[in-house]
């Protein structure tokens, strides 16, 4: 073998080939624990193909759970497969992925486009290709016209999506985002989102990891609840929240005359309770927050009643966990 | 305000989204930014509702009592000095704490060796042992192996990540958003260092002192013979443990590591002394001495304490080094901590 | 297995430039790298002026027989008389029909020339000013009793190492100060400089700054991970860290060395106008701190790995290496502990390398130490000669490699172990990066 020290030419090794018919991620009573604190216990998952969105509170196992899929901590039972290998002792599943760290921390030092230059390069590309490849990717996320800043310029969503970038690389099939959004203002969430659906348009498998369950509402309907280090719920989220929908709901409405409102809304029969918080909000509640939602458009209109705003404030996945466990947290 | 806006507002708005809008990411993204992401030629939305409300701004002084500035100093410096002894304060880590307890034994093994002979009643060995102006000397600047072992590793160890550490972390944030100056951030951190260090070097040396006056029974002629010599010797501790801490601070607030500042301290005490030595063997001059720290404070206490000499050059220019390594290493720290930047780096 | 060495064990030469590429510039913009090497270079700069300064310099000749003096009055130093046949301390005897010598002529005026030297027992030594030659009876002129008059008798074990001096008196009594002590001053301040300053200093305090965290570094800053999550095993990526590593050290330590030996090449006491011959021992200083610094820095970056402390196990494994320099440098040569240390070995190859391009380094150490035979004789009744300036640092800064091998053979043993060293701490490096989980 001689080194190809030029770095010119096409790549002449081939890829490394996943064993046959086996789900993209595997985990087979998966436990890891740090010391006493059991960060994850006996997960069993498998992926494979779409968007996925791994929802959990701090603390939830997460992180745990990616860096288990990535090789970086060594299971304490169970055994974890990716593509059919085992990540722990071979990395050569990972010319099939692209992994977005949550560490905020990049080389600073280097411009976006060197960055990915240099890492993609890592996965056995010359250069040559690596250039074209960091072209496409950054073009990809709409950061051709920085190309050659330097990274330590940038804001935090850009930031993010030079890290989006360097996972897309390599045309990887799994990509693994830990916590993509965080720390991200609107503008740049929008942003990410819509890259990460556009993946998963793409056919790739792609897991997205987060907090907040509106966020992973807007990406992908397919999500996994983890809770303590256990699988809480894992499914469509509109088939979790139809279990949801039976416990009740808040709905929040502002408008200039709540009273003459409330007595349209009393129409829907789902409506179980309704109470006035200032001068200018409504409280709805309810058991079957679809059906309300279908008809408060309408009814909203009838009234010529000026909403200024509908929030469903207790939606989020702190109250779904509430639920989901009963109340214990 | 003119009429002209600063930023011109965008032409097109007509583009809108909704939930049939095929997803194409390239056209969401730049609607999402709402310009190019051209940062040169930075388009953005100009709010043009022409409601707005100002808030009248009320500041109301806070009339609360501070403490002293002398007791927050304090609450400073014994955080990180406690933290050698309890949990809950600064978390020095257990190596550092263990090499620390050790230096302390092994500083004391003169302490031993001169009791166990005082005792059992060998004159001549005691002789060897025992207090005298060469052994107080050594206690403090002897090179091998305190010089080299105990002390100047010590003082790596606690400079360490005094300061830098405070940086990365983001702690020094914290103590910046508290009524404390920077200035008194540096020098609490100088304190204890150099506390720690007199602790262990001048504290061992008087427990040497002492116990041998206490255990041999000297008497008061003899106390008052040795007494200017063992206070020689302290301020040789002081100022070796000042020059040892000037030094490492100064390395550690002009880095970001915890490795940076230990090792900088060490090549810095060991290359110098290692050159003046090679230099001294081969044309046996002793002037490059000048530059090393410990050799410059060594040859001043050879000179404070009154033993032999054991460098031709004057002592003052020795004396004058260490007033100028000194100087230096304080002006690069207050030069660094002024102008130190509480971001998390 | 194959089909991993097939598959991540692939395009190696890619990833490795990549990486130590990467790693190159990472130093490049880093201000410690840069402090590092400045202070570096300025120190050994400084050492090189007092060299120059001492090159620069005559060493005062100094009169070691004392014939440069006039004992009886007369205007004729004794030297002169003794040659003459007059005697020196009777002022009415003097050669007449001669003009008396300036005393300085009898300073430095019966230079050692000794020439070859081989095993076993030497007959050399000439006498230039005739004290010998015109001493009354021939058991004077040949106290040494070897059968030879005037002569000096070197005894030589080349087996034990050791060398016997016997000299018949006034043979090569008063060598000059100047020309040997720059000689001696010159190869060591080379070997102090070499062994010390490079192979010591640098050789560890380089990989101190620049390699201990090389991988811990990235691990605390988080960095890591997107190196971790590509398709390179983590032995690779230590290996082209360290090449990295290299691709700075290396150069640095060859620029150092060019510009020494360029500089102490034209200093140096020399016939032609440059010192060809030291070219190769600053050539074994150079390998010998490259190989050096490799191995301790891959020491280094092994213990970053293994603990976030790991800087005070470096620092606990510097004092060792620096007990084992002392140790082998004051042995010279000759203790064999140094065997299990790194900077032994670094140091045979420079003992290898001078006795390559000095192989006359020794007996002028011996003749150095000798001086003209002059000195005192201890209570045991052994003579402790007078050493001529510069003897007593070359001696110290001297050593044999003592393999009992030839100097080529022990240059490649050398190399060989230290190149076993590194691969074998690369090893246990990797096997402890591949176990260590990373947060």
């Amino acid at each position: 073998m001689i080194p190809d020290v030029s770095q010119e030419g096409k790549s002449t090794a081939e890829a490394w080939k996943p064993s046959e018919n086996t789900p993209v991620i595997m985990f087979d009573r998966v436990s890891k624990s740090y010391g006493r604190i059991n960060a994850l216990g006996g997960v069993s998952l498998g992926i494979s193909g779409g968007v996925t969105g791994i929802l959990g509170m701090n603390g939830a196992g997460k992180s745990t759970l990616f860096k288990l899929m990535m090789g970086k901590v060594k299971p304490s039972s169970g055994a974890v497969r990716l593509f059919g290998a085992d990540p722990w002792k071979n990395p050569a599943p990972y010319s099939r992925i692209g992994f977005v760290p949550e560490h905020e921390k990049l080389h600073d030092w280097m411009t976006a486009f060197e960055f990915i230059t240099t890492f993609s390069r890592l996965h056995g590309m010359t250069k040559k290709e690596a250039e074209i490849e960091a072209k496409r990717v950054l073009e990809f996320v709409s950061l051709g016209d920085v190309l050659h800043k330097k990274i330590g310029q940038f804001s935090k969503g850009m930031r993010q999506r030079v890290k989006i970038a360097h996972a897309l690389v390599n045309n990887p099939e799994l990509i693994v985002l830990d916590e993509p959004l965080q720390g991200c203002d609107p503008l740049a969430r929008t942003t990410i989102m819509n890259v990460i659906k556009e993946l998963g348009a793409m056919g790739r498998t792609v897991l997205v990891s987060s907090h907040i369950l509106n966020e992973i509402e807007r990406i992908t309907e397919q999500i996994v609840i983890l809770h303590r280090g256990r699988i809480l719920a894992l499914g469509n989220s509109h088939a979790i929240r139809e279990m949801l929908d039976q416990h009740p709901h808040k709905i929040m409405i502002n408008c200039e005359n709540p009273r003459e409102l409330a007595k349209e809304l009393m129409q829907i029969e789902q409506v179980t309770g309704m109470s006035f918080v200032d001068s200018e909000s409504l409280l709805i509640e309810t058991k079957h927050l679809g059906e309300v939602h279908k008809q408060l458009p309408e009814i909203i209109i009838k009234s010529k009643q000026k909403v200024t705003g509908i929030d469903n404030i207790d939606d989020d996945l702190e109250s779904i966990l509430k639920y989901l466990t009963g109340g214990i947290l | 305000m003119s009429e002209e806006l600063p930023i011109q507002k965008t032409e097109d708005d007509s583009t809108s989204f909704d939930s049939n809008t095929p997803i194409t990411g390239q056209t969401k993204m730049q609607a999402a930014w709402s310009t190019n992401n051209d940062l040169e030629n930075n388009d953005a939305q100009v709010a043009t509702t022409q409601q707005g409300q100002i808030f009248e701004q009320i500041y109301r002084p806070w009339e609360g009592q501070l403490n002293p500035r002398w007791m927050r100093n304090w609450s400073i410096l014994r955080h990180h000095i406690l933290g050698i002894f309890k949990k809950g304060h600064r978390p020095w880590n257990i190596p550092t704490k263990l090499f620390i307890f050790f230096v302390i034994i092994a500083s004391m093994t003169d302490v031993a060796m001169a009791l166990l002979f005082g005792m059992i009643g060998e004159p001549t060995l005691y002789g060897i042992w025992g207090v005298n102006r060469d052994n107080l000397y050594g206690h403090v600047m002897g090179f091998f192996p305190r010089n080299i072992l105990y002390y100047p590793i010590v003082a790596a160890l606690l400079v360490g990540g005094m300061i830098s550490e405070d940086r990365s972390h983001g702690t020094s944030a914290v103590y910046f958003s508290r009524p404390i100056n920077r200035f008194d951030y540096a020098s609490m951190k100088f304190l204890s260092v150099a506390i720690i260090l007199v602790l262990i070097i001048n504290g061992t040396l008087a427990i040497y002192y002492f116990v041998d006056i206490l255990v041999m029974g000297k008497g008061w002629a003899w106390i008052i013979d040795t007494f200017p010599i063992f206070l020689a010797t302290f301020i040789c501790g002081l100022i070796l443990s000042f020059t040892y801490t000037a030094i490492g601070l100064s390395l550690s607030s002009i880095s970001r590591g915890r490795f940076f500042p230990a090792i900088g301290l060490i090549a810095i005490l060991m290359g110098t002394k290692a050159m003046a030595s090679i230099i001294d063997t081969l044309f046996d001059k002793s002037v490059l001495y000048v530059i090393s720290p410990y050799d410059s404070v060594a040859h001043v206490c050879q000179a404070l304490i009154g033993t032999e000499m054991t460098y031709q050059h004057p002592w003052i220019w020795s004396l004058i080094s260490v007033v100028i390594i000194n100087g230096l290493a304080i002006y690069l720290l207050a030069n660094r901590v002024s102008s130190l930047e509480v971001t998390r780096e | 297995m194959s089909s991993k060495m097939d598959t991540v064990w692939s395009k190696l030469d890619r990833k490795s430039t990549a990486i130590a590429e990467f790693t190159l510039r990472q130093y490049k913009t880093r201000l410690s790298t840069w402090v590092v090497m400045i202070a570096a270079t300025l120190a050994m700069m400084l050492m090189l002026l007092f060299y120059i300064e001492a090159m620069g310099s005559e060493i005062e000749p100094f009169d070691n027989d004392g014939d440069s003096f006039d004992n009886d009055g007369d205007g004729y130093p004794n030297g002169q008389e003794i040659k003459e046949g007059t005697d020196p301390n009777n002022p009415d005897d003097f050669p007449a029909d001669v003009d008396p010598d300036p005393p300085e002529k009898w300073i430095n005026e019966d230079d050692i020339n000794w020439g070859e030297l081989s095993d076993g027992e030497n007959y050399v030594g000439e006498d230039d000013d005739g004290d010998c030659q015109n001493k009354d009876t021939p058991s004077q002129r040949d106290s040494n009793d070897n059968g030879n008059e005037c002569d000096i008798s070197v005894r030589l074990d080349i087996q034990n190492g050791t060398f016997t001096i016997d000299a018949d008196g006034g043979v090569d009594e008063d060598p000059d100060e100047d020309k040997y002590g720059k000689e001696a001053g010159h190869r060591a301040f080379i070997l102090g400089i070499g062994k010390f300053g490079i192979i010591y200093l640098l050789g560890i305090f380089l990989p101190l700054f620049l390699a201990t965290g090389l991988i811990r570094e990235e691990m605390s800053d988080g960095t890591i991970h997107y190196i971790l999550a590509k398709p390179i095993a983590r032995g690779e990526i230590l290996l082209y860290r360290m090449l990295g590593y290299i691709g700075i050290t290396w150069p640095f330590i060859i620029a150092l060395c060019i510009i020494l030996c360029i500089i102490t090449g034209l200093t140096g006491p020399s016939e032609d106008l440059f010192r060809w011959e030291d070219i190769v021992v600053w050539m074994s200083i150079a390998w010998a701190a490259m190989l050096v610094s490799l191995v301790y820095g891959t020491i280094f970056c092994g213990f970053g790995i293994i603990w976030k402390n790991g800087v005070i196990l470096a620092i606990l494994f510097a004092a060792w290496e620096l007990g084992m320099a002392f140790v082998t440098i004051l042995s010279g040569g000759s203790s064999s502990i140094r065997y299990v240390s790194v900077i032994g070995w670094g140091m045979i190859i420079v003992d290898a390398g001078v006795a390559i391009a000095w192989p006359d380094n020794w007996y002028l150490i011996e003749v150095g130490l000798w001086g003209g035979g002059h000195g005192d004789e201890n209570w045991l009744g052994e003579m402790s000669y007078l050493a001529l300036p510069g003897a007593e640092p070359l001696s110290a800064f001297s050593g044999g490699h003592n393999l009992g091998v030839s100097n080529w053979l022990a240059l490649v043993i050398s190399t060989l172990v230290l190149t076993i060293q590194g691969i074998a701490s690369w090893f246990i490096g990797q096997s402890v990066f591949k176990g260590k989980e990373v947060d």
